[in-house]
């Protein structure tokens, strides 16, 4: 199916954050919703060009796709330095009511890595049905902001600078409202205690599947303990969770910039199953 | 468990080596030798072999010497498994 591409900037509380619409040209042809969550700092670069492959696939098989750079980040304006994990979380709000009144169909919420997080903390305030599309994604902000510390103590390591203090001295600046510049990128302590505080969770009010698709390099690859036993936590809420991992290179954080088609292939398959789904018996098809 | 087999697969995997950790050898140095290797490369290395083999690193275990070569990483990783 033929795909339309625009790109926009959508005010977000007086200041602009650039999107992008991918939809089937024919706009009855839509059956259904995607916005997009992106990964955090360096994550969110390497993965762009994966994620915009997602978006055009998703696109040519009837879905509308809406990615949007977060505050601070890819093409938007305003500082990483003056971001907050509040304004991002608003960001993917105001993106999904855009999105929403331009298109019908059930909606999801795709995230990627950090942006699973995002999805988690958007999901009460977007007031409506959602199914969740995760990608490899981060589950306890804590140990997130731990991994991003430690490329400050590697860098020191590469250069040989000794910092005995490790990540807790790193937690103690920024608890002391001292920003770090952590592999190019300016963390402010707001942002940094958003993070911390961030846990994936997902209510009963979610009303959707969620689809977790982990990526290994290992053939065949298995979802590993604290994988299993997250989604075990939330079959046990009654959250309806399909789970696969699927080959493929880990294109978020490789030095050269990969594709995982697989992934894509995977991602296709679940968000066609809902829409067909949700298609019967009670809706007509022409 | 193939313990070095599966070290070298992550390097191969997060550093884009295309294969060529195959030829890798205890003695093929890390830090200072790959380019690849970058202070993101390094946490990416440790965050994935925590996820790969279910242990958790603390960042006084690890300095330039466990990025030394090959053989220092698997001994590294060895040590965390007890094995």
């Amino acid at each position: 199916m033929k795909i339309r591409q625009e790109a926009f900037f959508l005010p977000v509380g007086g200041v602009d954050r650039f999107c992008i619409w991918r939809a089937p040209e024919v706009a009855s042809e839509i059956r259904g919703l995607v916005v997009h969550a992106p990964a955090f700092a360096e994550e969110m670069n390497k993965a762009r060009r994966m994620t915009a492959c997602a978006a055009r696939d998703f696109a040519a098989h009837g879905l509308a796709v809406l990615a949007i750079d977060l505050f601070g980040c890819g093409d938007s304006p305003g500082d990483f330095g003056d971001a907050t994990w509040e304004i991002w979380v608003g960001d993917v709000v105001a993106a999904v009511e855009w999105a929403r009144a331009r298109a019908e169909g059930p909606l999801w919420l795709w995230g990627l890595r950090a942006g699973a997080l995002l999805c988690s903390a958007a999901l009460p305030s977007v007031r409506q049905p959602a199914s969740l599309l995760l990608w490899q994604p981060v589950v306890s902000g804590t140990q997130y902001l731990t991994q991003f510390l430690r490329m400050k103590l590697a860098a020191d390591m590469i250069g040989e600078a000794r910092d005995r203090g490790g990540v807790k001295r790193l937690r103690e600046m920024l608890q002391r409202g001292l920003p770090l510049e952590v592999a190019g990128y300016q963390l402010s302590p707001k942002l940094a205690a958003g993070i911390d505080s961030a846990e994936f969770a997902v209510s009963g009010e979610l009303k959707g599947r969620v689809v977790w698709l982990d990526v290994s390099t290992s053939q065949p690859g298995s979802l590993s303990p604290a994988t299993r036993a997250r989604i075990a936590a939330l079959q046990s809420h009654g959250v309806d969770v399909a789970a696969r991992v699927v080959h493929g290179p880990s294109f978020w954080q490789t030095v050269e910039i990969e594709e995982c088609p697989e992934l894509i292939e995977a991602s296709v398959a679940n968000l066609r199953r809902k829409q067909e789904r949700e298609l019967s018996p009670h809706t007509t098809l022409l | 468990m193939h313990t070095r087999k599966e070290v070298l697969a992550v390097l191969d995997d997060v550093l884009s080596l295309k294969g060529r950790s195959s030829r890798f050898v205890d003695t093929t140095p890390l830090l200072g030798g790959l380019p690849e290797l970058d202070s993101m490369a390094v946490v990416n290395v440790l965050t994935s072999l925590e996820e790969r083999f279910g242990f958790a690193v603390d960042d006084d275990e690890i300095d330039g010497t466990t990025f030394a070569n090959v053989g220092s990483l698997v001994a590294f990783v060895r040590g965390k498994l007890g094995t």
